[in-house]
């Protein structure tokens, strides 16, 4: 399905290692659909249901992103993709192969940078880089020039001739996501790309994934449990909770669906909670509040016009009830869709995870 | 398989990395070359019973020798097998091309490799002690590569499975001592008529380690007795054969 034209540009004096990379790297085309899943399912040999008959579709060049909590199934769910988990029920073709009859044409077509880092700390990074883009098929000649090329992108040249046994948490992800690249795949899996990565670290990370997108029209496909990861990076995100996609769209229009905006009203943690359970009811009863969701001594409330109902509900609140101990106005975020989705707040379903 | 191939390219990868772990290389081969030295020590005078093949005890105990090193020194592949399970490089491996017997199979010839030569330092040391080696230097060297096919298709394939199954360098290690165990159940130090209990002597018949022993033993002894080499050969290709069915039932096993 996926066909691929060699582009050849110039190569210009002042040009970074990305730029040098995406000069001499197949530009991918291809036909609608990158990834295809139908009613994909996992359950583990202890009973877990890790992922429970999902379905979706990646376009060829979109940014998809898997966000949720840990334990969610995104890891899952990725690696069912990646050819390294074994579904129990359901079908998923990628770049046009079944990933359990195709599994060696699919990663042909992939690159995969897991959540848990796979590198072999004997070699040096440049040799890991080498043999990981020969086992690609690349000739020695072309691996080595792509392996500096992808050190110097992820700002690992100094410590090419270093073992990656020696490498810094930070260094290991980074190199774990060169390797992802060397042969400039058409299809790139992430899973937890950024995790445990310094701010700066993590931008460079975001601005090179965004290049390799427009510029090569490369399809990514990435778990994450951080909101602004998704939010930036992402065209269409999978909310997935549980083994189930609870919601999809663009991150606008996820926001878009859960209404107007968001008034967050915060309680003192002491507070009993039969108070704010009894506030939320008499909230939920007003026909200008459009749902609330309570966690920990907080609570979110949708609104059409945050700036318009807020002090009418204050004043109610003070006189009937009990005034927060602060109040604010938000935009819906992508965390505003989970809680609205699940019931839940990310941080409640980690802490269930853990 | 050619230069590009994933066998090849992890052969080398691992052929590369020896040398930067040196404890594999420092500590698999002297405690082989001292028993070796101890073991004829002590049973030199095995030499003056009746029917002895030979005058000198190492020339004797040499083939065996070679198989204390070839066959539990191969359990090192799955010991890095599993270590690549533990710290995740294995499923790197497996987001390429690559199969899963490419990788088992690349690590184990680099093992063949090392185990050859790790070999030729026992037969060399024998050479040292005043043996000879009645086939010559070709005859040595074929010596070598039933011992260390040997190694292969017994002890590595045993283990490797092992290491796919658990995915835990500790549980391989824990099998090191049945590598002992196949040899000592054989001729190796003294011949078939001087053991006594008739139990051991129909342990030592069917123990497939006893005909390959035999073959290399008539290869430093006596000379070429292909009779010997060929059945040596046939017990190889058998044993290969019976682990095929072992290790293509542990094959899914890596995939969670």
């Amino acid at each position: 399905m996926t066909a691929t034209l060699l582009e050849h540009r110039r190569k210009t004096p002042d040009q970074s290692p990305l730029d040098e990379l995406l000069s001499a790297a197949p530009a991918t085309a291809g036909g609608p659909d990158a990834i295809v899943v139908d009613g994909l399912a996992k359950r583990y040999p202890d009973g877990t249901e890790a992922v429970r008959g999902i379905s979706f579709s990646v376009g060829t060049g979109e940014v998809y992103g898997i966000l949720g909590p840990n334990g969610a199934g995104k890891s899952t769910t990725i690696g069912i993709l990646g050819t390294l988990v074994l579904a129990t029920a359901g079908r998923a073709t990628v770049a046009g192969f079944d990933v359990a009859t195709g599994a060696r044409d699919v990663r042909r077509h992939v690159g995969f940078a897991m959540q848990e880092i796979g590198i072999d700390g004997v070699a040096t990074g440049i040799e890991f880089l080498v043999l990981q883009g020969r086992l690609h098929g690349l000739s020695r000649r072309d691996a080595t020039r792509r392996a500096h090329l992808l050190l110097g992108l992820v700002d690992l040249e100094d410590a090419a001739n270093q073992r990656t046994g020696e490498y810094s948490g930070g260094m290991k992800r980074r190199i774990d996501l060169a390797s992802a690249l060397i042969h400039l795949p058409p299809i790139l899996f992430l899973d937890e790309p950024t995790e445990g990565l310094d701010p700066r670290a993590r931008a460079a990370i975001w601005e090179t994934l965004e290049r390799l997108n427009a510029e090569l029209r490369m399809t990514i496909v990435l778990s994450t449990h951080y909101m602004e990861e998704a939010d930036r990076l992402c065209g269409r995100i999978g909310i997935i909770d549980r083994g189930l996609i609870v919601a999809e769209g663009s991150p606008a229009e996820l926001k878009a669906s859960i209404g107007g905006q968001t008034l967050s009203l915060h309680y003192a943690p002491d507070s009993p909670a039969e108070l704010l359970s009894r506030v939320r009811a008499a909230l939920l009863a007003r026909d200008d509040v459009l749902a609330v969701v309570a966690t920990d001594g907080h609570l979110s409330v949708e609104v059409d016009d945050a700036a318009g109902v807020a002090p009418e509900l204050l004043r109610v609140l003070q006189h009937e009830w009990a005034a927060p101990e602060a109040l604010s106005i938000k935009q819906p975020t992508l965390e505003d869709v989970y809680l609205r989705s699940t019931g839940r707040g990310f941080g409640e379903e980690e802490e269930l995870a853990a | 398989m050619n230069a590009n191939s994933p066998t090849w390219l992890l052969t080398l990868r691992a052929l590369v990395q020896f040398p930067r772990n040196p404890m594999v290389l420092g500590f698999s081969v002297p405690p082989v070359l001292m028993m070796f030295v101890v073991f004829g020590t002590l049973f030199a005078a095995v030499r003056h019973l009746p029917g002895f093949p030979t005058d000198n005890y190492y020339e004797y105990l040499a083939p065996a020798a070679v198989l204390m090193t070839t066959v539990p020194g191969i359990a090192n592949s799955a010991v890095a097998l599993a270590t690549d399970f533990q710290n995740g490089y294995l499923y790197k491996l497996l987001t390429t091309p690559a199969s899963i017997g490419s990788i088992m199979l690349g690590r184990l010839l680099a093992d063949g490799v090392r185990l050859f030569i790790q070999g030729g330092a026992v037969l060399l040391l024998a050479l040292a002690l005043g043996a000879q080696i009645a086939t010559g230097f070709a005859g040595a060297l074929l010596m070598l590569l039933i011992g260390t096919l040997f190694g292969i298709v017994t002890f590595g394939v045993l283990t490797a499975n092992i290491a796919l199954k658990t995915k835990d360098p500790a549980a391989v290690q824990a099998v090191f001592p049945m590598a002992f165990l196949l040899i000592f159940l054989t001729t190796a130090y003294q011949t078939e008529d001087q053991v006594e209990s008739g139990v051991l002597r129909a342990i030592i018949d069917a123990n497939p380690t006893e005909y390959v022993l035999r073959a290399m033993r008539e290869l430093m002894l006596t000379g070429y007795d292909w009779d010997a080499i060929g059945l040596a050969f046939v017990v190889i290709l058998g044993l290969g054969v019976l682990g095929l069915p072992l290790t293509i039932r542990n094959y899914r096993s890596v995939y969670r």
